[in-house]
């Protein structure tokens, strides 16, 4: 017994020196946590997630409430499941789309196939949509995530939820192993920015006409460069006269580099 | 008559057997030659379909669709409150994998020990041989329960990797299970027949069923290594993870070779250290003369085994990850450069320790003759190369340096400590380490003896003349070709210099055998006279072993990263993230010592067979 | 068995000689002689397993690990050595003590940081607004070297020009990591001189560190700070490509590569 016990003693502390070694003799280093995934895990599932997707990306990276809210800028959605027939029938739909389904995505990808009465551009007698391609450049929502959108619709229109969760959709933006998410190129002038981030849709400048914020076609004789620079990071920091609070986005700040945002803040000073 | 009913009943038994073995070979994917004849019918048929009618579908459709990878959440792995699947896991597997190496290894060298036996006709070989037989059959048992614990923690805890692999797997899984009554019954036969197939035909009989033992572990450890390795080099998927329908491509991966040379040495030289401790502690606590004598005996050629099968494991695990090198660059740097690269300073550390202390138990073995003090002022020389050998083997490449060495030395790398940090140094310094333990080996041979041929003078130069020269290639090979040419010669340099070291230890011993034929002793062996020190050697060897393969096992795991099955099958578990050096070694620590106390309880079972308790007086009708 | 003969210097004293020897050995050597010094963490790891190796040295044959063990029994059983070993007794607690004490006094130094040199690359990079794959990225211009030396010489020639221009300042002028700015740098530049830097590495994984720099690093390389710039900023692929060529060319290094030549 006396053997015994010394063996497992001696042998006790040979594990412990190995653990302690292991522990204490070298560095410590973390490794770094698996990079994190964008990409949506849709083989895995279930239409009720799906639905979750869709209504986060409503809400968040699509910009749709931006619009599509009580202030009237653009239609409400949440009957639009139930009334898509009636568009499709309508004489003024160029689309082709023949079913619910079809008919939302292309009204998020191609918005000017019916612009409903009293919201097309100012001009255009209601054949153009103000709506950015959800598709493209600003926005830039994937195949899947149209689809979760859809869902959600479906979903909150209260009707039967036909979409079919897609199985291999092209993968952009695939494994970054640096997490740093989607880097887009830089703005390369302040007519871009303002392109890129629709702010003609409620501001009056260059050729657009939007009307629910402050005209900018002369700001640069109203205001200096610090309260525009203040305005578009902080927009409700102080409201123009005549205009609702919390109507502008409070992200462009977040959006744009250092750069972008010295040389819109030029551009808009120089409108005068 | 009655020999003649008994050799049908041998020759009907035997076939039996080659039957039990052949069945799972003919599931396509088990067997390399099964397999490669299955895919030549295949590519035949494509053939004949091509030329006789291009309108019959090809083997796109005709083959089964398979689903790709599954794409999990969190959601998807299954919990017992309180308990850490992976951890589970981690130490199941890990249990299963060292009684399965221990299972396997013993009758490898039970066969060869028996062979040993039955050439000299010298008995003490059969006993020792069925004496380790007989602690490998407890750990059998443990080893299937372990396994059956492994089966049972993946499929309740990642159901979906589980089932992703048997979809891929499972003919060959299939196979496993059945293969597995083969291996029982040729274990049981092996181990009960013992005393019975003694002698003549009978003893060629057991040794056929030795022969078929191991062939069959071997198969079934095959098996299971191309699982594993098909979790870090897919083949036979593609990008989603969809299976073509190749079982024996997927079987047959980039890794599966290199792992299945690795194993198979490590098992034997990590079996030979386990019955070394077993004998050793035998030996602490033998009650008499003869059973130390005995024990001394066994633990002495347990660790002979050990060193035997240690001195090719480092050119095996060069191999390996040189293959996986070869197979993806960053799972190479991620294994030699990044994280890990630590873990390789205390793989170096350990494999010392495992040379050192394998070099100590010779030269505290060389005490069992007198004779040994003409070698003992050699000893320290020995020492001297070992050791410093070993500093530069375990020389990392990124140095811990305070700030102020840092400054001091005007950077992180060390003018002259950086050239050992990288490959070359090391390659040569572990070759030069094996050869001096030969070397140490040689000196044990040789302590009681002492060579009456006529041209011992001209043999003893010629021995030491091959070492010289042996040193001067492969320091050659190692400083030239490892730092003055570009990658391709430096990492092909490695193989000349193995190759030296080889033929040096063949020929030394071998010319050592002849030298000493009929040699006269000078002073006799005494078995049993050696001192509790060397045993402490053996106990260090068996426990540093255990648990550097542990450790090595976190490694080969770990270099998946998040990945179920790398590149393809992302791991989504809340525990994908690789666990630091500490928790594993940790962890590591944790299973050594389950695993020491299920040693324990089997060498213990060992023991209790032998053990009678008179109990006469208890049973009637018995007179005490 | 019974030979022990009277020993100039005692085991234990030869013991402790042989050890000291090799501790002092080594700080001679490198600190001194060589100039270099062998760092502490290293040193103790290397005078750990000395002791080992001299321990198996002087304990394999029985007389020997007796005459070691044999003053250290009798001090502590020896009542002739009552006052050795109240000595003893007294002084090993306060040398234990005192070792305890200074190891444990707070320096002004900042913590050991362990950068990992050659941190594991990302499957593909992200650059010049397209992804490489580091697995297949080569260095289009390599195929030169034997295609049409004269060309490849030009290349190396540029890519001088561009390292002169850019990346001596830090480097140095001789690729030694000892340019003009390197002492107020810390880690140090790369020395690409050194044979545990560019060779050994493929010239995708250079081109890595080129084009993204200390910021570029990954996590686990972290902290990050490293002071080499996002050269994707400043160089174009092509001078990125050129100046790789030219640290191989200029230091005699060949890029890691499994092709033969």
């Amino acid at each position: 017994m006396k053997n015994f016990l010394q063996v497992v003693t001696f042998s006790l502390l040979v594990i412990a020196s190995f653990a302690a070694y292991a522990s204490f003799g070298i560095p410590r280093i973390k490794p770094a946590p698996p990079p994190v995934e964008e990409k949506l895990d849709l083989g895995a599932m279930t239409m009720d997630q799906f639905i979750a997707v869709g209504e986060k990306v409503f809400n968040g990276k699509g910009t749709c409430t931006l619009c599509h809210n009580s202030m009237g800028r653009a239609p409400m959605l949440d009957k639009v499941v139930s009334i898509s027939d009636s568009r499709m029938k309508d004489a003024r739909y160029k689309g082709e789309a023949t079913s619910i389904v079809e008919y939302i995505r292309e009204s998020m990808v191609k918005p000017s196939a019916f612009v409903v009465a009293g919201f097309g551009k100012a001009g255009s007698n209601d054949s153009e949509s103000p709506m950015p391609d959800v598709s493209g450049g600003g926005i830039g929502m994937s195949e899947a995530e149209v689809l979760a959108v859809i869902a959600y619709l479906q979903d909150l229109g209260g009707v039967e939820v036909t979409v079919e969760i897609p199985t291999d959709v092209p993968e952009e933006s695939s494994d970054d192993e640096e997490g740093d998410g989607e880097a887009r190129a830089p703005y390369e002038s302040a007519e871009a920015i303002i392109e890129e981030l629709t702010c003609g849709m409620c501001h009056m400048i260059g050729e657009e006409e939007g009307e629910m914020g402050p005209d900018l076609r002369t700001i640069g004789a109203l205001r200096d460069k610090d309260y525009l620079r203040r305005a578009i990071i902080d927009p409700n920091a102080e409201i123009a006269e005549g205009f609702d609070a919390d109507m502008m986005p409070d992200t462009l700040g977040d959006d744009l580099s250092a750069k972008e945002m010295e040389m819109l803040v030029d551009y808009l000073a120089g409108l005068k | 008559m009655n020999i003649c009913y008994k050799r049908i009943i041998y020759g009907a038994l035997l076939l039996a057997l080659f039957a039990l073995i052949l069945t799972p070979g003919i599931v396509p994917g088990t067997d390399a030659g099964f397999a490669m004849a299955a895919d030549e019918v295949q590519v035949a048929d494509i053939a004949a379909d091509a030329t006789v009618a291009d309108a019959i579908a090809t083997d796109a459709t005709v083959a089964p669709a398979y689903p790709p990878a599954p794409k999990l959440t969190a959601a998807d792995y299954p919990t017992i409150k309180g308990i850490n699947s992976r951890i589970v896991v981690w130490i199941v597997a890990q249990l299963h994998l060292w009684f399965a190496a221990f299972v396997l290894a013993v009758p490898i060298f039970v066969f060869i020990i028996e062979c040993i036996g039955m050439k000299t006709r010298d008995q003490r070989y059969d006993n020792m041989a069925h004496e380790f037989i007989k602690v490998s059959i407890t750990a059998y048992s443990l080893t299937a329960i372990l396994g059956g614990l492994l089966v049972f923690s993946l499929v309740l805890f990642y159901p979906d990797v589980f089932r992703y692999m048997s979809t891929i797997f499972k003919e060959s899984m299939f196979a496993y299970a059945l293969l597995f009554f083969a291996e029982s019954a040729v274990l049981y036969i092996y181990y009960y027949g013992w005393d019975w197939l003694q002698g003549g035909n009978k003893k060629w009989v057991h040794l056929t069923l030795g022969l078929l033992l191991n062939a069959v572990g071997t198969m079934l450890m095959f098996q299971a290594n191309a699982w594993v390795t098909f979790t870090m080099s897919p083949a036979a998927v593609d990008a989603a993870g969809v299976f073509n329908g190749d079982v024996w491509a997927a079987i047959h991966n980039f890794l599966w070779n290199p792992i299945n040379i690795h194993r198979v040495v490590a098992n034997v030289a990590y079996g030979g250290s386990v019955v070394g401790a077993y004998a050793a502690f035998k030996f602490l606590s033998a009650p008499n003369k003869e059973a130390r004598a005995h024990y001394d005996w066994v633990g002495y050629n347990a660790n002979f085994i050990a060193i035997c099968a240690l001195l090719p494991l480092p050119f095996a695990g060069y191999y390996l990850t040189a293959e996986i090198y070869a197979y993806s660059q960053q799972m190479g740097i991620t294994l030699m450069g990044g994280v890990f690269a630590w873990l390789f300073i205390i793989q170096a550390v350990l494999i010392g320790t495992l040379f050192l202390s394998a070099n100590y138990y010779l030269w505290c073995g060389m005490g069992r003759s007198d004779g040994a003090n003409r070698y003992y002022p050699y000893l320290k020389y020995l020492a001297i190369v070992i050791v410093g050998a070993f500093l530069v083997w375990f020389t990392p490449h990124t140095l811990v340096l305070t700030n102020g060495e840092l400054k001091s030395l005007g950077g992180p790398y060390h003018e002259y400590l950086g050239k050992f940090g990288i490959m070359p140094a090391k390659n040569t310094a572990v070759n030069i380490m094996i050869l001096f333990t030969a070397l140490s080996f040689v000196f044990y041979r040789r302590c009681n003896k002492i060579s009456t041929v006529s041209w011992a003078p001209a043999g003893n130069a010629a021995v030491v003349a091959l070492f010289v020269a042996g040193i001067i290639n492969i320091l050659i090979l190692g400083v030239y070709y490892g730092y003055f040419t570009n990658t391709v010669y430096k990492v092909a340099a490695s193989i000349p210099q193995v190759l030296t070291t080889l033929v040096i230890i063949v020929t030394a011993l071998t010319l050592d055998s002849f030298m000493y034929k009929g040699a006269k002793e000078v002073a006799p062996l005494h078995w049993g006279r050696v001192s509790n020190r060397s045993q402490y050697a053996l106990f260090l060897l068996a426990v540093a072993f255990t648990w550097l393969m542990g450790l090595m096992g976190y490694i080969r795991s770990g270099i998946r990263q998040h990945w179920h099955v790398s590149g393809i099958f992302r791991d989504a578990s809340v525990d994908a993230y690789t666990p630091d050096l500490s928790f594993a070694a940790n962890t590591v620590s944790v299973a050594t010592i389950l695993f020491m106390a299920m040693v324990i309880f089997v060498f213990w079972l060992a023991a209790l067979s032998t053990r009678k308790t008179d109990a006469s007086k208890y049973w009637m009708g018995q007179k005490s | 068995m019974s030979m022990t003969k009277k020993r100039l210097i005692p085991r234990l004293l030869q013991f402790a000689l042989v050890i000291a020897g090799v501790y002092f050995g080594f700080v001679l050597l490198f600190d001194v002689i060589l100039g270099a010094l062998i760092p502490k963490s290293l040193l103790s790891m290397y005078m750990f397993f000395v002791i080992a190796g001299t321990f198996m040295v002087f304990t394999c044959t029985e007389e020997s690990a007796r005459e070691m063990v044999d003053p250290i029994k009798a001090l502590v059983e020896d009542p002739s050595k009552k006052i050795v070993r109240n000595i003893v007794y007294a002084v090993l607690p306060l040398l234990a003590g005192a070792y305890i004490f200074t190891s444990l006094q707070l320096s002004f130094e900042a913590p050991v940081e362990l950068r990992s040199i050659h941190p594991a690359p990302p499957a593909s990079l992200k650059a010049y607004g397209k992804r490489f794959d580091l697995a297949t990225l080569e260095n289009p211009y390599r195929k030169l070297e034997k295609s049409d030396p004269e060309k490849f010489k030009k290349l190396v020639f540029e890519g001088g020009e561009v390292y002169i221009k850019n990346c001596q300042y830090c480097h140095g002028d001789r690729l030694d990591g000892k340019g003009p700015y390197a002492d107020g740098l810390n880690p140090t530049p790369l020395n690409f001189q050194d044979v545990g830097t560019i060779a050994q590495l493929q010239e995708s994984y250079v081109f890595w560190r080129i084009a993204t720099g200390g910021p570029g690093l990954p996590k686990e390389a972290a902290p990050w700070i490293s002071a080499m710039p996002v050269w994707e900023d400043f160089l174009s692929e092509d001078e990125i490509w050129k100046v790789i060529l030219y640290l191989y060319d200029y230091t005699g290094m060949r890029p890691r590569s499994w092709k033969h030549e």
